[in-house]
C-alpha cells in the first residue's frame, strides 16, 4: 500500500552548498593558475596542515560523489575499466583514475602532490599508488595504525603519526620552497575546531522530535568539513546552519510534517540515488543519526598542534577498534531514540561493510532494533536496482509500523 | 620424484595436523599471513599454523563482495577455534583487518593484531614495526606464561632460516632456463613448511631430491598473485603446456625469499626482515614490487606473466594494471585471470590459460 506523499523540507543553508562547492573549486583553480601547489588528498588527510602551508587540497572521493550525484560518472568509470581497472574496485577510485586517464578535463586541477593517510582503508594506498604511476606526481603515504585502545592516542602510535606529519611538512617545504609557520597552523586549527564544534552542536539538535535536520541535509552539509577544515568560509557556513536548525527546533518544525520513524543510516550515502532519502521521508521515516555525518568533525587542541592533528586522523570512524565503534553505535541508538537502522552494504567500501553483519547481529540481540540491510554501490549507478531496494524499504516500513 | 604422501595428505587437509598437535599437548597459534614472524611463536614454545581457506566456503558473517579467500579463512578459524590456543592477524589488507574485527567478536581465545606499516621505505615505519613486534612478544609471554629470551629467539631464527634456505634452494633449481622442479611439487613443500614443526620439516625435506632432470611444460611462466592454496590452478597451467618457473605468491617465494640476519638484536633483525622483505601487493612503494617481479622474470627467464587475481582482492587488481604496463615495455605478455572458486570455474580458467600459453608459443 502506498502512503500519500508528504512535504519534506531541506534547510535553506543546505541549499547553499552547491554554490560553496563551485566557489571552492574556482579558488583552487585560481591558486593553481597562480603557481600555488594543489594536493590530491584522501579524505581524513589533515587539510589544516596543507592550508597552513598554502597548499590547496582537492579530494577525489568528493569528486567521485559529485560526479555520481550529477549523473556524469559512468564515462569515467568506463574509461578506468577500459584501461584494466576491475569493476569490483572502489567506484570513487575508478572515477578519478578514469578522469586522469581521459585527460583531466574537468573541475579538478591536476595535482602537484598526492597525499594519503591510510585511516579509512588500505585501498587508499593502492589508489594513490596508481595515480602516482599514471601522473608521475610525488606521493606521500602516511600511516595511521588501527587504534586498538585509547592509549594508542598517547603512546608510540601517536608518536609515529606526529613524526610523519613533520616529514610531510619537510617534504612540502623542500619540494615547493614553502616555509611552514606554526602560528598560522594554530590559527587554522582554531577555525577547524570551531567548525567541528558548530557541526557537533547542530547534529545534537537532531535528538529533538521532530528532527530538524534530515539525511538530505546532513549528506550535503558535511562538504566544508571534507576539504575546507580550517577556513573562515566553513565556520560561517556552520554558524548559519546552526542558527537555522535552532530556529526549527524553537518552532518545533521537523524535516517532515508527521514524523513516525526515526532512523539510523549506516554507510556512505548513495549519491546517484539521493531520492531514496526522500522515499523514506515520504513514508514518515526520517534519518536522525549517521556515523558518516559525525566522522568528519573532531575537536582540536591548538595548544598541541601536531599531536592534536595526529589524534584526529587516527580517530576517524573506521580506524578505531570494533568494540569502541559498537559501543558508540549503541549509545547513539539510545540518545537519538532510533526506531530502526538502515545498513547500506556498499560494494565500494569494504572496510565499512565487512562488519555490518556482526553489527546487525548485535542490533538484533542487544537492543532489538529492526534493521534493513541492502547492497548497492555508493557511486556506480550500474550496480543499483531501484525497484528491488524500494520493495525492501516498503517491507521494512511495514515491520516498523508493526513494532 | 614423488612428494611423500605425508606432505601430500597434509596439503589436502591441513587441519588434520591440528588434531595431532592437540593430542600431543602442543599449543597452536593460527596466523593469517607471511608478515607474522613465526620465529616469535616458536621461541615461545608454540606451534605456528598458517590459517587457510582450504575446504571452507566464505563465511556467512561477511558480505559476498569481500575477498572470499579472507572470508573462508575466517570461516576456518572460527570452525576450528577449539583446536587453537590463540590467533594472530596481520593488518595487511582491508579484508584481513576486518577479519580481525569479526574474529574478536567470535573467539574467546587470545587474539593479536599485528599492525604492519604499508610505507615500508620510511625509516619511521621500521621503528614502529619493531615496537609492534615487542608488543607481540609481550602478548605471547603474558597469555602463554612463557619467557621469550634472546637464546630462544636465536634458535628459532636459525631454524626458520634453515627452512627458508631449503625452500630457496629447491626454487633456484629452476633459475635461468632450467626445468627441474614441478610447481605443484614446490608448492606442496612450501605449504607444508607453514604447518609442520620446522625441525621435522627440515629433516624431511633435506632427504628429498627435487631434481627431476626435466619436467613437462615448455612455456616458462611467472605466476603473480596473493595466496594460492588451490592446486587445481597450478595443475591447469601445467596441463596446458606451461611451466611455472617462478612466482611472487604469499604461498610461494614471498614466504621464504629473505632470511633473518642472525645478529645480537633478534627483534631488530626480525622487524627488518619482515618489513623489508619481498613486498605483498598491499604494500608501498609499488616500485619495489615491480622491481621484484622484474628480477624474477629475468632470473627465471620467463616468457609470460600470469596473474591469478582472487575476485575482490583489491591490491592485486590495482597492481595488475601497472605490472602489465611495466612488462609490456619488455615485450613480456601478461594475462589477468579473476576467479572466485576454481572448482566451479575450471572450464573458463583452463580455456584462458590455454589461449595465453598458445599465444606465447606453447
Amino acid at each position: 500500500m502506498s502512503l500519500p506523499r508528504k512535504r519534506s523540507r531541506i534547510l535553506q543553508t543546505t541549499r547553499k552548498i552547491g554554490e560553496l562547492i563551485m566557489t571552492y573549486f574556482s579558488k583552487v583553480s585560481d591558486a593553481k593558475s597562480k603557481g600555488k601547489p594543489v594536493a590530491w588528498v584522501t579524505v581524513f588527510t589533515p587539510v589544516e596542515l596543507l592550508y597552513a602551508l598554502d597548499i590547496y587540497p582537492v579530494a577525489p572521493e568528493h569528486f567521485g560523489a559529485l560526479c555520481s550525484a550529477r549523473g556524469f560518472i559512468v564515462d569515467y568509470l568506463e574509461e578506468a575499466e577500459r584501461c584494466g581497472y576491475s569493476e569490483s574496485l572502489c567506484s570513487y577510485s575508478r572515477c578519478s583514475l578514469g578522469y586522469v586517464l581521459s585527460g583531466m578535463n574537468g573541475i579538478m586541477p591536476p595535482p602537484d602532490i598526492l597525499i594519503t593517510f591510510r585511516n579509512s582503508c588500505d585501498v587508499y594506498v593502492k589508489w594513490w599508488q596508481s595515480l602516482h604511476m599514471h601522473l608521475g606526481t610525488p606521493l606521500f603515504v602516511g600511516e595511521t595504525p588501527y587504534v586498538l585502545a585509547p592509549e594508542d592516542l598517547d603512546n608510540y602510535v601517536l608518536d609515529y603519526v606526529v613524526k610523519q606529519l613533520e616529514q610531510l611538512i619537510e617534504m612540502a617545504e623542500e619540494r615547493f620552497g614553502l616555509r611552514f609557520d606554526m602560528e598560522k597552523l594554530v590559527e587554522v586549527l582554531k577555525l577547524s575546531d570551531k567548525a567541528s564544534e558548530l557541526w557537533f552542536e547542530t547534529l545534537k539538535l537532531r535528538r529533538f522530535r521532530p528532527c530538524p535536520l534530515g539525511g538530505r541535509d546532513s549528506a550535503s552539509d558535511i562538504f566544508p568539513l571534507v576539504v575546507m577544515q580550517g577556513t573562515e568560509e566553513a565556520v560561517s557556513f556552520y554558524e548559519e546552519l546552526l542558527r537555522e536548525v535552532k530556529g526549527r527546533v524553537g518552532r518545533e518544525e521537523g524535516v517532515i510534517e508527521d514524523e513516525k520513524f526515526r532512523l539510523l543510516f549506516d554507510g556512505i550515502w548513495i549519491w546517484h540515488a539521493f531520492d531514496l532519502i526522500k522515499y523514506f521521508e515520504d513514508k514518515g521515516a526520517v534519518f536522525v543519526y549517521e556515523p558518516y555525518s559525525e566522522a568528519w568533525a573532531y575537536r582540536l587542541d591548538a595548544s598541541e598542534p601536531l599531536e592534536s592533528i595526529a589524534r584526529k586522523i587516527l580517530s576517524m570512524g573506521l580506524n578505531v577498534d570494533i568494540d569502541i565503534r559498537i559501543e558508540r553505535f549503541l549509545e547513539n541508538i539510545k540518545e537519538y531514540q532510533i526506531d530502526g537502522a538502515v545498513l547500506f552494504s556498499n560494494r565500494s567500501c569494504k572496510t565499512w561493510s565487512a562488519t555490518q553483519l556482526v553489527t546487525a547481529d548485535i542490533l538484533n540481540k542487544k537492543v532489538n532494533v529492526p534493521y534493513l540491510l541492502f547492497e548497492a554501490d555508493m557511486a556506480d549507478p550500474r550496480q543499483y536496482s531501484e525497484a528491488q531496494i524500494k520493495n525492501r524499504i516498503d517491507a521494512f516500513i511495514e515491520v516498523l509500523s508493526e513494532s | 620424484m614423488e612428494i611423500p604422501s605425508e606432505i601430500r595428505d597434509l596439503c589436502e587437509n591441513p587441519t588434520a595436523i591440528l588434531s595431532r598437535y592437540r593430542d600431543s599437548g602442543v599449543k597452536v597459534i593460527g596466523y593469517t599471513c607471511s608478515y607474522v614472524p613465526e620465529e616469535l611463536m616458536i621461541s615461545a614454545g608454540l606451534q605456528p599454523y598458517r590459517a587457510t581457506n582450504i575446504r571452507a566456503d566464505p563465511s556467512a558473517l561477511t558480505p559476498s563482495f569481500i575477498c572470499s579467500f579472507a572470508s573462508a579463512t575466517l570461516e576456518n578459524m572460527i570452525r576450528h577455534d577449539d583446536l587453537f590456543s590463540g590467533f594472530v592477524v596481520a593488518h595487511t589488507c582491508d579484508p584481513m583487518w576486518r577479519l580481525y574485527d569479526i574474529l574478536k567478536k567470535k573467539t574467546s581465545k587470545p587474539l593479536f593484531l599485528l599492525r604492519v606499516p604499508h610505507n615500508t621505505k620510511n625509516e619511521l615505519s621500521l621503528g614502529f614495526f619493531k615496537k609492534e613486534l615487542i608488543r607481540f612478544k609481550t602478548f605471547l609471554e603474558e597469555n602463554f606464561e612463557v619467557n621469550i629470551d634472546d637464546d630462544a629467539m636465536f634458535n628459532s631464527i636459525s631454524l626458520c632460516n634453515e627452512s627458508r634456505d631449503l625452500l630457496k634452494s629447491i626454487y633456484m633449481l629452476n633459475s635461468n632456463s632450467k626445468h627441474k622442479v614441478k610447481a605443484s611439487d614446490r608448492f606442496h613443500v612450501v605449504l607444508a613448511c607453514m604447518w609442520m614443526p620446522k625441525a621435522e620439516f627440515n629433516v624431511k625435506v633435506k632427504g628429498l631430491n627435487f631434481d627431476n632432470g626435466k619436467t613437462l611444460g615448455d612455456v616458462r611462466l611467472h605466476v603473480n598473485g596473493t595466496a594460492i592454496y588451490e592446486f587445481s590452478l597450478i595443475k591447469i597451467v601445467e596441463e596446458s603446456g606451461g611451466f611455472i618457473a617462478s612466482d611472487d605468491l604469499c604461498t610461494g617465494s614471498r614466504y621464504f625469499w629473505n632470511n633473518v640476519e642472525e645478529s645480537d638484536d633478534p627483534i631488530s633483525a626480525l622487524s627488518h626482515r619482515y618489513l623489508l622483505r619481498t613486498p605483498c601487493p598491499s604494500q608501498s612503494p609499488l616500485e619495489d614490487r615491480l622491481d621484484y617481479i622484474n628480477f624474477m622474470v629475468r632470473e627465471f627467464q620467463v616468457q609470460g606473466v600470469l596473474t591469478f587475481a582472487k575476485r575482490f582482492c583489491d591490491p592485486i587488481l590495482y597492481d595488475s594494471v601497472h605490472i602489465r604496463s611495466m612488462l609490456s615495455k619488455n615485450d613480456i605478455p601478461t594475462m589477468v585471470i579473476e576467479y572466485e572458486n576454481p572448482a566451479q570455474e575450471i572450464g573458463r580458467i583452463k580455456s584462458r590459460v590455454e589461449a595465453f600459453i598458445e599465444s606465447i608459443g606453447g
